[in-house]
């Protein structure tokens, strides 16, 4: 006689419920090990939100393309119209205009005024203003703005002039970039001890895994030079230049530092003709992709230009810098959780001034440890401020 | 000597061994997709979207589950009836004690 067990045949479950709870199971195996991964990246220590320490996580982990591509669509969905209401003054930068306007003065060079491009001009556009307050008749920075594009007269570039007589420029390494392993990383900030001369600090450029590019640190090779790719380039005599790189994959014996960021924008006082996209533009949003920008440039004296304004595009971008006087220009990073360049009224560091009032972050960003590397500008010994 | 698995079980535990099985492919499946993927970011996120989609999509059944058990309770009962009711029904006799006339239908 069969017994009641045998006779008690299970019901069998549907196929698409098995398949789904096969891929619920490997979603959840997936989820583990990723997960572990986002924790450690989370319990670094961070001065961006978890949104963005989130983003940046996952571009770091392969996840590039697709945070471009959504970048890509959400710029332009949110994308700005032409036109609109006039504005009827600037941002106020600086601390007072700058004696002279423009020329050459007995013994100082002035940059020449920023010619409008919108008429009639608001008042102090493209004026040049000290920026730091007690600052002597060579202010070692100036700061600018004006009105860069016609077509959309309510946006706003900031540009800062940089004398290089003065000031010496260093790279300084972030936290979290350039990645790990990098020797004589630092603190991510500016250090204690030279705040005293610091001048003023910026930006660096994108990301190396995204930028295809090289760098040099400390006359080391960080991550292979690229020819063909913009440089910000200091020599061991504490010169400094932007060129289009010509030198090989490895570190010149003169150079001491050298961070590049994709083709340059300007070369030879012309713009770029090829500013469309392409590989050699990195893993980022779209050329023509209206969105926080910044850059900087070199004057045909041998000064340094930093040029950053929000809905711009590369070509635009370039267009505010060849106009501020660059012969020579690259662009820096991009978004609006990236871009700043910040001066101090005072020495020591003190009252710390974005360069643009609608700068994303606080003028007081470098001051405290970062993930992104940055520049930092500070007077040459001897010179007073 | 290959001991074979027993082919008569509880239902409960050909259940266990048909988890087993799902679980080790889920594993397989796992392995897979961080091996052959760019960065365990991409993992990630493709697989915060697919458990999005899951758990949607077995929060809509169940919803619509409960939702026409409810209606089953709130519905009249339907009475079940034998053969004896039915014919007592037509004729109005108890077929089993009565005995029809000649003028009734057998």
């Amino acid at each position: 006689m069969p017994s009641a067990r045998s006779e008690r045949r299970p019901l069998p479950i549907p196929f698409w419920r098995r398949a789904r709870r096969i891929f619920l199971l490997a979603t959840i195996a997936c989820l583990v090990p990723a997960g572990i991964s986002w924790m450690g990246a989370m319990s670094q220590a961070h001065n961006v939100g978890l949104g963005v320490s989130s983003v940046e996580w996952l571009r770091q982990n392969g996840g590039g393309p697709i945070v471009t591509q959504i970048e890509n669509w959400y710029y332009t969905l949110t994308a700005p119209s032409k036109g609109g209401p006039a504005l009827s003054a600037l941002p106020q930068v600086g601390v007072a205009s700058s004696e002279g306007g423009g020329g050459k003065t007995a013994k100082a060079y002035r940059p020449p005024k920023v010619v409008p491009l919108i008429h009639p001009a608001l008042p102090g556009e493209g004026v040049w203003k000290k920026a730091a307050a007690g600052a002597g008749p060579r202010p070692p920075v100036l700061v600018t703005t004006f009105r860069s594009d016609p077509e959309y007269p309510q946006f706003v570039a900031g540009v800062a002039w940089i004398d290089s007589a003065r000031t010496e420029l260093a790279y300084v390494p972030g936290l979290a970039e350039p990645p790990p392993p990098l020797a004589h990383r630092g603190s991510g900030e500016v250090p204690e001890g030279k705040r005293g001369r610091l001048v003023a600090t910026f930006n660096g450029g994108f990301p190396l895994e995204t930028s295809n590019a090289g760098l040099i640190y400390r006359g080391k090779v960080v991550e292979a030079m690229v020819d063909g790719v913009a440089t910000v380039v200091e020599y061991r005599d504490g010169r400094i230049d932007i060129v289009k790189w010509e030198s090989g994959a490895s570190a010149p014996a003169n150079v001491w530092f050298a961070k590049q960021n994709l083709p340059p924008i300007i070369n030879n006082g012309k713009l770029n003709p090829n500013l469309s996209d392409g590989p050699e533009w990195g893993e980022t949003v779209n050329n023509a992709v209206r969105v926080w920008r910044s850059g900087i440039g070199i004057d045909s004296r041998g000064n340094l230009l930093y040029a950053a304004a929000n809905y711009q595009t590369v070509e635009s971008l370039a267009k505010i810098l060849q106009r501020a006087g660059a012969v020579r220009a690259l662009e820096l990073d991009i978004n609006e959780d990236w871009t700043s360049f910040i001066s101090y009224r005072h020495p020591g560091a003190v009252q710390p001034s974005n360069l643009l009032p609608e700068m994303f972050r606080p003028a007081e960003r470098y001051l405290t440890p970062d993930e992104r590397d940055f520049f930092a500008l500070y007077l040459r010994p001897g010179q007073k401020w | 000597m290959v001991r074979r698995l027993p082919r008569e079980i509880t239902p409960g535990a050909a259940a266990r061994r048909t988890l087993l099985a799902d679980c080790l492919i889920a594993l397989v499946l796992a392995l897979a997709a961080i091996a052959l993927a760019a960065g365990i970011g991409v993992v990630g996120f493709a697989a915060l979207l697919v458990l999005l989609v899951l758990v949607l999509w077995i929060a809509v059944e169940a919803g619509v589950r409960r939702v026409l058990r409810r209606r089953r309770r709130s519905a009249p009962p339907v009475r079940r009836r034998g053969r004896r009711a039915q014919v007592e029904d037509e004729t109005g006799l108890d077929p089993l004690r009565e005995e029809p006339t000649a003028d009734q239908p057998r």
